[in-house]
């Protein structure tokens, strides 16, 4: 029985030795665990080329123009040219406003943009591709020569840069669409109720596209890439009752002002599919129904009629209102169909509409469009127009870019758990050389210029929208105490008290060794002395 | 041939001499949004948080029928309400115990439903940070012209919204989206609108500009439902949003209440708590700010020439030429409405990190401290056991 009261320190896994190797097991897989736990739980924040973000803002885009004076008389171009030119200096704010630097030549038509032809008389001036005909005063005083000069100024300037004049306008501003690569046209026939007998059934929506939108279109192709979809509804009520009122002896029905900007039911017409995530602009046909025919715009005071049946929502499409004159709904034919016919003017619109919204500014009120040669189609609007659209929406997008790198740049910053992965990183650098692009080819072409922005724009914008960018949840730190502290506390007091016990007991048992050894010391001497 | 094109010749270039400034622009003044969009949330599920979904029903129905179109309404319901099997009148959810109106209707469309309500996502739809998958209908598209609406329900605490009893989003990581969102240019301006208990620490936390936002009790206060239907068997709808759609009942897509009228309307003896009102952030006055131009649809219309009359000269803005000198074509502002996109409101954000008046979470030293004192616990706790003796 004796054999089983062992001293527990002569246990073979209580010896010291044994017992600190299995108290520095339990630490070293802790140790080894906290650069797993370390890896595992941080999150990955490559850094972004910051400084390149902010060095964007100063720089500027800009876009050099020659425009080529040549007189039809043998006048002195060059001279023209100099005053047209120092003309225009006086305007640089303009020109600044607008990114452009404008130089004026003579006698230099083969690399200028832009060709003047100036002649004598009393036209107002034309444009034609990239063409300006411009008739200087006939007589030959100083004066009319001074004026000639002013006007052949200012007409260039606010062809080349249209935007730099009335960009102030707020109006302006919220009308034109957000720029995007791509775009979805949607047209759509509203009867109010086809029942009533005023109604549509159909339409001749593609040749009536093919004539009057498919144009703009093509031409419009650089900026940006069309879808079109087209649709047929035949119940599509009013959310109000438009007001009634006397007009000439018939009856009328009027949209007030109020009534046009809740015009759209948006609860009840279903007017754009949902299949794709580029913007859509609406076009809507709208013929109401025989309770509700004559419709039209009424004019502020609200009595009297608006000759206009068109009207605009700002980045988000047009409607027009139609009043068959005959009902379409005749014996002879027996689907009330549109014909091209009908809708010619409405598809004028529509296009006109279409170029509103696009943006596209339109020539100055003087000047007006010729067509290159007798019975060719004209062109729906010329390359001056075409190109001042193409470097306003160049400068946007550098903007947009820039903005949104340098957002990207200050977010990362600002919260700290946002992780940044490779892809994000990519986007910036690509969309950063896509900005470099533009700074380079806006001197030789506005087309690569803009698509170059474009893609700066597309990137930068997938660069902030990446899925991973989400940022990890906000915890109080207490919620994160209350979480650990069981977990954790509970583990380390024995891991902490083993090893603190351990150190104490080796203190001890170094003081206790070392005082034995003293003691010995201290008998030595006391042997040594009987040996002497 | 010849005759038709000449027409047509004719026809355009009445068109490019008529592409001018459209006679007009009409419509309120003061807002400059172009498109309106919802974001309505019920953060609740189960049966017994019928009110909840009846809520935020409550307010998809209130914005469809004053304007904004369902692709613009972003709704994320459990949706467990309408066909649950305790429901006594299948497909149908109301928001009165005389059940006058069913919410559930045969238009609804829900964008996040059940499982699908979470924290992430609902983050995800506020920084548009989706997957490239994920299809129109659950984006929320905006731009610099959005006016959004946001409206949240469920059960809260300080500081924080619970999710389906399964996780939570916290005040600072709304106020972080809206930040993105901001940087983002996401936003004209933001409603947010919150009805839980303690809802008003929710929105204390925001610090970007042009944001307006309204919630229901006070810190240590809680939200209580409005009334119950004894056929249902559970609360029906809570009080304040009760309350507001009340007061939405009373307006058309046309209106010209304010902001200021809805929050007048606020009654603590009869909501039963005290809703209160955050627009430090917001710059325009709420007695300019039309309720409609949150909850309703489009604002401007622009009536245009007639193109076969004859055309118009063009407007002269020769006048504003020096005004609009520096670099016109973005730093335009709109008449002092919007501040610079992009800034953040430097002294708001610190403001706001630092102030915490009714929560002790966002005083720094006091955190600190805590950590600190957690720490030496443990320590301490170790120490115990260590000197302890067999």
């Amino acid at each position: 029985m004796a054999t089983l009261h062992i001293d527990p320190t002569q246990l073979s896994f209580e010896r010291p030795r044994t017992r600190r190797y299995i108290i520095a097991s339990y630490w070293l897989v802790v140790l080894f665990a906290i650069p797993l736990w370390w890896k595992t739980t941080s999150i990955d924040r490559l850094s972004l080329p910051t400084s390149r973000v902010y060095a964007q803002r100063k720089r500027e885009v800009s876009f050099p123009i020659t425009v080529n004076l040549e007189t039809k008389d043998g006048g002195n171009a060059a001279a023209i040219a100099r005053e047209v030119q120092s003309c225009l200096r006086m305007d640089q704010a303009v020109q600044q406003g607008s990114a452009i630097d404008i130089t004026v030549t003579s006698g230099d038509k083969s690399n200028a943009s832009y060709n003047v032809v100036l002649n004598r008389g009393n036209h107002e001036p034309s444009a034609e591709g990239r063409r300006l005909y411009f008739d200087m005063y006939p007589e030959d005083d100083q004066l009319s020569h001074d004026t000639s000069v002013a006007r052949l100024a200012s007409t260039l300037s606010e062809l080349l840069a249209p935007y730099g004049t009335y960009s102030g306008s707020a109006i302006q501003s919220q009308r034109v669409m957000k720029y995007a690569p791509r775009y979805r046209l949607a047209f759509t026939l509203l009867n109010e109720d086809a029942a009533s007998g005023n109604g549509a059934l159909a339409w001749d929506v593609q040749k009536a596209i093919q004539r009057h939108v498919s144009p703009l279109l093509n031409k419009l192709s650089v900026l940006h890439n069309f879808t079109i979809e087209s649709q047929v509804q035949f119940h599509a009520p009013l959310a109000f009752e438009p007001r009634y009122i006397q007009q000439d002896g018939g009856d009328v029905h009027g949209l007030t002002h109020e009534d046009l900007t809740v015009f759209v039911n948006s609860a009840e017409w279903t007017l754009s599919s949902s299949a794709s995530n580029d913007p859509v602009i609406h076009f809507v046909l709208f013929i109401p129904s025989s309770k509700h025919s004559p419709l039209h715009i009424l004019e502020e005071d609200g009595v009297s009629v608006n000759p206009s049946n068109a009207f605009l929502l700002p980045q988000w499409g047009g409607i027009v209102l139609h009043n068959p004159s005959h009902p379409p709904s005749s014996t002879l034919n027996p689907l009330p169909r549109l014909a091209l016919s009908d809708l010619d003017l409405i598809f004028n619109t529509f296009a006109y509409q279409l170029l509103t919204l696009l943006g596209v500014p339109g020539l100055p009120p003087r000047v007006q469009s010729v067509s290159a040669a007798e019975g060719a189609p004209p062109e729906p609007f010329t390359d001056w127009e075409l190109d001042a659209l193409l470097r306003r929406r160049a400068v946007e997008n550098v903007w947009g870019s820039t903005e949104t790198l340098e957002s990207i740049v200050r977010l990362v910053d600002q919260i700290e758990g946002m992780p940044v992965g490779p892809d994000v990183k990519g986007d910036v650098q690509d969309a950063l050389s896509a900005l470099d692009d533009v700074h380079e080819t806006s001197r030789s072409s506005p087309i690569a210029a803009l698509k170059a922005s474009a893609r700066a724009l597309t990137l930068s914008s997938r660069a902030f929208f990446n899925p991973g960018m989400l940022a990890l949840l906000y915890f109080p730190t207490e919620h994160k105490y209350a979480v650990y502290t069981p977990l954790f506390a509970s583990v380390a007091a024995p891991l902490v008290g083993a090893v603190l016990r351990e150190i104490a007991a080796w203190r001890r048992a170094r003081k206790a060794a070392q005082a034995q050894q003293q003691q010995q010391q201290e008998r030595r001497p006391g042997e040594r002395a009987k040996v002497d | 041939m010849l005759a038709l094109r000449l027409i047509l010749l004719l026809c355009l270039t009445f068109l490019a001499g008529a592409r001018e400034e459209p006679i007009g622009s009409l419509g309120r003044q003061g807002s400059s949004h172009t498109n309106n969009w919802a974001v309505l949330v019920c953060a609740s599920r189960y049966w017994f948080n019928y009110r909840h979904m009846a809520n935020a029903l409550g307010m998809y129905r209130t914005v469809k029928r004053l304007g904004i179109p369902d692709s613009n309404i972003i709704l994320m319901l459990a949706d467990d309400a309408a066909c649950n099997p305790r429901n006594k009148f299948p497909g149908c959810v109301y928001a009165n115990p005389g059940r006058n109106l069913d919410l559930y209707g045969d238009n609804i469309e829900v964008d996040y439903r059940g499982n699908e309500v979470t924290v992430e996502n609902f983050l995800r739809v506020l920084t548009g940070r989706v997957e490239p998958s994920v299809p129109r209908s659950k984006r929320l598209l905006t731009d610099d012209r959005s006016n959004v609406f946001i409206f949240m329900t469920g059960h809260g605490g300080n500081e924080f919204l619970k999710f389906q009893d399964n996780e939570e989003i916290s005040a600072f990581d709304i106020a972080d989206a809206v930040a993105q969102m901001w940087e983002k240019k996401r936003y004209n301006e933001l409603f947010f609108m919150i009805d839980t208990c303690q809802a008003n620490t929710m929105y204390s936390k925001f610090y970007s500009p042009n944001v307006l936002a309204t919630g229901s009790s006070v810190i240590h206060e809680n939200s209580y439902s409005y009334e119950n239907d004894y056929d249902i068997g559970v609360a029906v709808i809570d009080s304040y949003t009760h309350y507001v759609l009340e007061f939405m009942e009373g307006i058309n897509k046309t209106s010209q209440t304010t902001m200021e009228d809805l929050f007048n309307t606020y009654d603590p003896v009869k909501i039963r708590s005290h809703p209160g009102v955050r627009s430090d952030l917001f710059e325009r006055d709420l007695r300019d700010t039309l309720v409609t131009d949150f909850f309703g649809g489009v604002a401007q219309v622009e009536v245009l020439p007639p193109l076969n009359g004859s055309p118009r000269p063009r407007v002269s803005f020769d006048e504003i030429m020096s005004e609009t000198a520096e670099f016109g074509v973005h730093q335009e502002k709109e008449s002092g409405l919007v501040a610079s996109v992009g800034d953040i409101n430097w002294h708001v954000f610190l403001a706001a990190l630092g102030e915490g008046p009714q929560s002790e979470v966002g005083r720094p030293f006091v955190r600190k401290a805590r950590t600190w004192a957690s720490t030496l616990a443990v320590l301490v706790m170790g120490c115990w056991v260590a000197t302890r003796r067999k």
